[in-house]
Formats: C-alpha cells, structure tokens, sequence
C-alpha cells in the first residue's frame, strides 16, 4: 500500500520526516515500519532526552511522541520542545491509551497539535500524520501569505481594523487595529486605541464633519469611504483613507465594521500636484486654459444667478513674436513672467479656487474666481466675475495697457510691449464661454487691425469683419498650394528715353473669379505670418517671369519684389535669390527688393546684415515709400541701398501744393547726395510727371503709364504703346528737356 | 529462519489460544517479504521486553511502588496487544485502570494472573522464535 501524499510539491517529492518517540521498542519497531510502509521517513527515538539532542540540529516535518515514557515523557519532552525556537508550529502527536481523557487534555496543554490513541491501526495513524502534515503546510502557507499581507500592506502604508458596536448603551464600541494599521495612525504594534483617541488625531476643523459622517454611516450601515486629515501623536500631519465595509449578524443586524486604513498622504499631494499643474501654467503660475474655462463657467453660473454682468478681457501682446524671434524663446519666457506680474496686479487675482469654498461662502464667493490667466503664447484673460457696467471692463482694460507701456527688461535689454485687449461681456456679448472667448477674440482683432496698443468692446460689427477675415486667412493657407497667387507688374519709365527700366511686381490672389487686391490680403498674410511663404514665391516667381521676359523680347533689367522687413531678417534670404537665379538662369540683378521705410526703420538692426549680402551679390534694394517713415538721414548714408522710391503721397500732390514738390525736391536731393536712383510712384498725370521730372525725377512708375498688369499684357503694352510711341506721355516726355543725368543707362531698345 | 515470515499458516491450537494469529497475521503484514525481518525483531524486541517487565512488575508491587507498576503494565498493554498477546494485554489495561483510579485492592492476585499469563506468552513466543 503506497498512499499519495497530497502535500505540496516538495513534500511530494520527498518523503515527510517522522520523529517517532517511544519508549516501548516493540511499539518503536512496529510503528516505524507500518509507517514506512506508508512512505514516511522515520526516524526513531526510545525517549524524549534522546529526542530532544536530535532535534538539536535537525526540524522533522512532524513529531510523533508517545505521551507515557520513563524519564522526560511525552507531555514534558512537548513542553520543551515548544519552547526551542523554530519548533513553535511543528505539528507534535500525542500518543495516548485508550480512554484516556486526562492525557488528551495533558496533551493539548502540552502544546500538542493533536492526539492519537494507541492501537494496531496504522491506516488510521497514516492518514491522521498526513492530515496534520498538510494542515501544517496550509499553515506555513497562511503564515508566508499574512508575512507578505503585511509586508504589501506595510508597503502601501495600510492597515485594517476592526470595529464592533457597542452592546447597548456603551459608547464607541471596540476597535481592533492590526500592527500595520496602528503604524499607519502612529502607534505602536502592541498599543490599544480607542475610536475616542483616533477621532483625537482628525484636525481641529475636519473633526465635525468627520464625527457626523461616521455617525451617519453607522446609523444606515452604509459603507464608509472617506479621506480624513490626521495631526498624528508624532506632529505628522498625514491624510488618512478609511474605507469599511458593515458586518451583518445572521439576524441581519449590523454589528459592526471591518476595513481598511491607508496613508494617502503622498498620493493627495501627487494628486493636488497633478491637478495643479493640470490647471495651472508652468512658465507664469497663472491658471490655464482649462482653469480659466472652468472659472469662466462658474462666473456665468453666478452672474446669470445673481443678475450682474461680468467681463472677460482677451490680451494679446503685440510684438511678441518679434522679441522671442530675436532675443531668443529664453528672452521670450522671461518676458512673459514679467508681463504676467504686471497683469495680476490689474486685477483682485486669486490663486486657488476650491469647489468646495465656492458653495460655501455664499453669494461673494464668486469674487475668488476672478484672476488673470494664460491661454497660451502670448495671450492672456482677465476675469472679472462681477462688473457694474462696461466702464469697469474699460478701466480694467486702461490699467492693463498702461503697465504694459513701462519697459520690460529682458535678456539684459530693455523691451517695449505694448498689448491688445478685446473685451467681451456676459450677457450682452455672449452667454456661454465660447461666444464670449471668440467675441473677446473679435474685439481684440479689431484692435490689432487699427494699429494695436488700445482695447475695444465687442459689438456685431466687429464680428462680422472677424468672421470674413477668418475665412479670408484660411482660404489664403490654400491660395499658395493651389497656384491662386499671381504676379502683375506695373512697369518702370524712364521719361528721357520714354522706354521702360524695369517692373514692379505686385501679388494678387486670383480666388474664384474675383482678383483680390493686395491691400485686402497683405496685412493678414503679415499678421499670420503667412507673408513669409508668400514672399518666397513671389522671389521665386519674378525670377521665372525674368527669364521669359529675357527669352521672349530680350529684357534684361530687373523685376522688383516687395519684400517684409522680416524676410530680410532671415538668413537664407540670398541662398533663396541664389537658388532662384541659379534655377532660371538669370543675373542676380534681375532681381531687386523693396523694403518700405517703416519695415526698414522698425526693424534696422536686424536686417542691415542682410542688405550687405544682398550688395554682394549685386541684388539691389530700394526703399519704398519714401518719404512717409522717419529716417534718420545719418542711417541713409550708411545704408548699402540702391533707390528711394518717392510716396505716392508726396506725388499726387505735386503741382497742387506746394509743400508737396518742397519734399519731393528735398528727397532728390538726398537722392543725389547720396547718389541713389529716386523713382517717383504713383504718377497719374502728365502734370505730375512734369513736375517731377522738372525737380529732377525722371524715373516714374504709376497709372499715367501702364495700371499693375498680368505679364503677358505687359509685352502687349510693350509691343501696342510703347513701340509704335503711341501713349501722350511719349510725346510729352520727349519735349522734356532735362539737363539732370539719367541714373540708368540709356536704352537703346524702346521697352 | 522464522516460518512465518515467509508463508502464514495458522499457529498450533496451544499457541493460538495465547497468541491471536489475526493479530500475528496484521503483523506478518508490516513485512510481506519478510525483507526486514519485521516479525522477527519485533517478536525479540517483545521477548526482551517481557523477560524485563515481568520481574519489574512485581518488583515494583513489592515496593509499593505503583508509578512504576503503572508504567509496567502500559507499556506492556500496548506491546503485547501488538504482538496478539490479547489476554495479556487485557490483564494490564485491568491493572492500568485499577490503578489510575487509585483502587489498590486486589492488585497482588492480579499482577500474579498477568505474570501467569506473560509466562505463556514468553514461552509461545519462544517457541515462535524458534521455529
């Protein structure tokens, strides 16, 4: 007979160990071989001293001892063993005789796992050594498995406790803790805690609350799920999770808890630091987007309630972009931080709204909503939850813009940022967030268009022309893929010689069938920056057309391209030039850029060394509508330009008042003296022309001679007005008599 | 060689009445082969046993001693149980009982019985031994 042993594994594998102790030989004899019959490893012993020496330097997986022996019997050889360390839990049988109750009981206080009465039965004997094995293997098993309970536990700083209610009208009832809970409230593993003492830990303010949800919890046994502030008996003061469960005796009535308490002290600072970054902007510590949403929801709740308006200021600042593009996205930050001070003390700004505050304070709480926040980039919300009437919005709006005006020093530089503010109220303009973000957006558009630093109200207006431009900047994104740009030029004269010296070249959009003019797209192409890949084609494009022109009726002077004063602060500006003539096989010459006086001026420093590459590579640059900036003449001398184009303003004028041919004639003369081309645009009559040439301008571009064409009208004016000399002006021109020298070569071909 | 530690067989009568040859058979058992001389050493083992006891056991009722006589006869009980010896082993749980419940009376002519009756038993298994 080989009974299976269903132990675990290794005891599977390996026979169990018996010590097996009995003075009686013939019992030794004949209980070691029945049960190494029944695949036990015994390992017998005639007495318990004996017993006890092996066990010395060896732990049988079970005991077996008879309980009557001379010398040390079974009862004491138990004791004793018990008492050696490593021998606590080792399951000990007691051999007993029949009937004898005293030796069971004697056995049990021994400290003896089990009983077994003497007999011949040794399946029976068998089958209890197995069952005491594995209910000592379950046991090992429990042990190692609370061992790692409470380690896990330990680890997650958690503990259990145990509550039972009071029998009748004791109060508090009894609460057993386990060590690691204790840990987690700061006791010790052996201390007793009353529910008295633990609700002594809750903080001062949280302790009613907390007082009155455990009662309630326990009047509906309901379960408890709570996070509770603690000041532990140490000072910690630590955030305790509580969650129990209610126990049910079989009657159904509640007797008590059992549940779990947990430190989540960390895990609440995690989370708070979690929400915080998820509401609050990193570079200016001012609420977000997401946080300004939200407080924007909760002001139009409160104002809709309570019947008042409030104001949302959009600011954006101008010239961002520039100072970041500049000085560096370092630079950029720190002005930014700057800019944030200086708006939060526009306003009464609040740092941190609780949800919870907010219902609690009553009918002012909605005040601590109000703050300045980002939205991103450069732009910011003021919040103002309650307002009287718009003046309030206004003043707000007059504050923000005057301590923007002061300087800000960035990157050791001092930094002038001016802001746009649009401002949209609640009801009036807009009753949910995002009408009154998008109105906000309107208003401040407006501002940007009228020339920035200044705030404006929302009206409908305004948005109409918003909406429009919308759609105008979107539609303008895809006007470059799909080939809707075009150039037309408006040729260059010389009057001396009545031929043409060059062309104009002056984008506009084809979209559908209307030709959009270029005042109705530029200045958005600029503000979105999409002027920059406008510009690049239209280099690109020049360059094309200049190698036609050349093929098809030998053109050979330059084509110019209007150009924003930050293309010329990029670098690659000459590779592109380069890359275009290379492309269409032209001279670089055939290329010339205009720059206006304001673009030039505004951004001088950053574009002068472009202006020298550009004089390297024979590409040539005028100065367009000049006259209208501010130049500074000591600049104009150093300058590597070609040609001052005079402001059609200044021409229109001309033979009209007399102002106007007073700084027409001082322009030439600077001109002259600095030896640059003057060209005079905008010549619509012949008067003008005239005059101009008079004061000693003969090269002139304007209605008089050809309106911007499409290129090939242009060799159509060529070859229909020019040649044949058929246009007034010709024959007016020709009269002239000028004594001044022609800046240009004179033609010999009537182009 | 011992016989029936080979091929059980059922004991003479006179042995029989002494030894139960159930009780020798569960034995035989322990050891079907005999590959461990089971049978043999336990038979030794109890001759041993009986040969010292049996002086002790009135050694002990001569001392008055009854701790020790106590001890005697349980340990007898069980050992002698084993090996079938069952009137044996009836006349120490007799004498066992007796004592625990501290009635002393009568203990002589009953120790003198289990001494008659071990006799018998040392002498079937000496026979048995010898066999």
């Amino acid at each position: 007979m080989t009974p299976a042993l269903p132990l675990a594994d290794d005891l599977a594998a390996k026979p169990p160990e018996v010590l097996l102790v009995d003075d009686d030989e013939v019992n030794l004899l004949l209980t070691a071989a029945a049960l190494r019959e029944r695949g036990f490893d015994i390992t017998e012993s005639a007495g318990g001293e004996h017993a006890l020496q092996l066990l010395a330097d060896w732990a049988p997986d079970i005991i077996v001892l008879d309980a009557m022996m001379p010398g040390l019997d079974g009862f004491a050889t138990c004791r004793r063993l018990r008492a050696m360390p490593g021998f606590e839990n080792v399951p000990v049988l007691m051999l007993t005789g029949l009937d004898d109750d005293a030796s069971i009981t004697r056995a049990y206080q021994a400290g003896a796992t089990d009983f077994f009465v003497k007999a011949n039965q040794w399946s029976l004997l068998a089958g209890r050594l197995q069952y005491l094995l594995r209910a000592s293997r379950t046991r090992i098993e429990l042990e190692r498995s609370q061992a790692k309970l409470a380690r896990a536990q330990d680890l997650a700083r958690m503990g259990s406790f145990d509550w039972r209610r009071a029998g009748s009208a004791g109060s508090g009832g009894s609460l057993m803790l386990s060590a690691q809970g204790l840990r987690v409230l700061g006791h010790g593993p052996g201390d007793h805690v009353s529910l008295r003492a633990i609700l002594r830990l809750v903080q001062r303010g949280e302790r009613r609350s907390v007082l009155r949800l455990l009662q309630g919890v326990a009047q509906h046994s309901s379960v408890l799920a709570t996070d509770v502030p603690v000041s532990l008996p140490d000072g910690r003061q630590r955030i305790i999770h509580v969650e129990a469960e209610p126990e049910f005796n079989e009657h159904g009535h509640s007797v008590g808890y059992t549940g779990i308490v947990q430190d989540v002290t960390d895990r609440r600072v995690a989370e708070d630091r979690i929400r915080h970054l998820a509401n609050f902007d990193s570079l200016t510590g001012l609420p977000n987007r997401r946080q300004l949403v939200w407080r924007m929801e909760r002001a139009i709740e409160h104002a809709r309630r309570l019947g008042h308006p409030c104001a949302f200021l959009l600011i954006d600042l101008d010239r961002f972009k520039i100072i970041n593009d500049t000085l560096g996205h370092a630079a950029g930050d720190e002005l930014l931080m700057e800019v944030a001070l200086r708006l939060r003390a526009c306003v009464r700004h609040s740092e941190q709204v609780m949800e919870g505050a907010l219902e609690a304070v009553g009918s002012r709480a909605h005040r601590t909503l109000e703050a300045v926040g980002r939205l991103g980039g450069d732009e910011f919300i003021a919040l103002l939850p309650e307002i009287g009437d718009e003046r309030d919005a206004q003043r707000v709006a007059d504050r923000i813009l005057e301590v923007m005006r002061d300087p800000v020093l960035v990157g050791g530089q001092e930094c002038f940022v001016t802001a746009s503010v649009g401002i949209a109220i609640f009801p009036r303009d807009g009753t949910s967030v995002a009408d009154l973000m998008r109105n906000s957006d309107v208003a401040m558009y407006s501002v940007k268009s009228q020339g920035k630093d200044a705030s404006a109200i929302y009206s409908p207006q305004l948005a109409g022309r918003g909406r429009e431009k919308l759609e105008l900047e979107s539609a303008l994104h895809k006007a470059i893929e799909r080939d809707e740009l075009v150039l037309h030029y408006q040729p260059m004269i010389d009057v001396r010689s009545a031929r043409m010296v060059g062309a104009e070249a002056l984008m506009r959009w084809q979209r559908g069938n209307t030709l959009v003019p270029p005042g109705d797209f530029i200045p958005l192409a600029e503000e979105s920056g999409l002027i920059l890949p406008l510009s690049e084609w239209a280099l690109r494009e020049a360059a094309r057309q200049a190698r036609l022109w050349k093929n098809s009726f030998g053109f050979d002077h330059a084509i110019s391209v209007n150009l924003p004063s930050r293309m010329f602060e990029r670098s690659d500006l000459v590779d592109q030039i380069h890359q275009n003539a290379l492309t269409y096989g032209i001279p670089h010459r055939m290329v010339q850029l205009e720059i206006t006086e304001t673009g030039l001026m505004k951004e001088l420093q950053s574009v002068i060394p472009s202006l020298h590459q550009l004089k390297e590579i024979d590409v040539e640059v005028a100065i367009d509508d000049f006259g209208t900036g501010y130049s500074s003449l000591a600049y104009l001398t150093t300058l590597p330009i070609s040609e001052l184009k005079i402001d059609r303003s200044f021409v229109r004028d001309l033979g009209v008042t007399p102002q106007s041919s007073g700084i027409v004639t001082a322009i030439i003369a600077v001109a002259r003296s600095l030896n640059l081309r003057v060209i005079g645009e905008g010549v619509e009559t012949l008067r003008q022309m005239e005059v101009l040439h008079r004061l000693g301008c003969s090269l002139m571009q304007g209605f008089l001679f050809s309106r911007p064409i499409a290129p090939d009208d242009l060799e159509l004016w060529l070859k229909q007005t020019v040649l044949p000399r058929r246009a007034p002006w010709i024959g007016q021109a020709s009269e002239l008599d000028v004594g001044s020298p022609a800046p240009r070569a004179a033609l010999g071909r009537p182009y | 060689m011992l016989a029936m530690s080979h091929a059980p067989h059922s004991p003479p009568a006179a042995l029989a009445s002494v030894l139960d040859p159930v009780s020798l058979q569960r034995l035989h058992e322990l050891d079907p082969q005999g590959a461990n001389r089971v049978v043999e050493r336990v038979l030794r083992a109890f001759e041993t046993s009986l040969t010292r006891l049996l002086p002790q056991s009135s050694q002990a009722l001569a001392q008055g001693d009854h701790e020790a006589l106590r001890h005697v006869v349980h340990t007898l009980k069980s050992s002698s149980a084993s090996v079938g010896a069952l009137e044996l082993s009836r006349c120490c749980s007799d004498i066992e009982n007796r004592l625990r419940q501290m009635q002393v009376d009568g203990l002589a002519e009953r120790l003198a019985k289990l001494n008659a009756e071990g006799g018998r038993v040392l002498a079937a298994v000496r026979s048995l031994l010898a066999e």
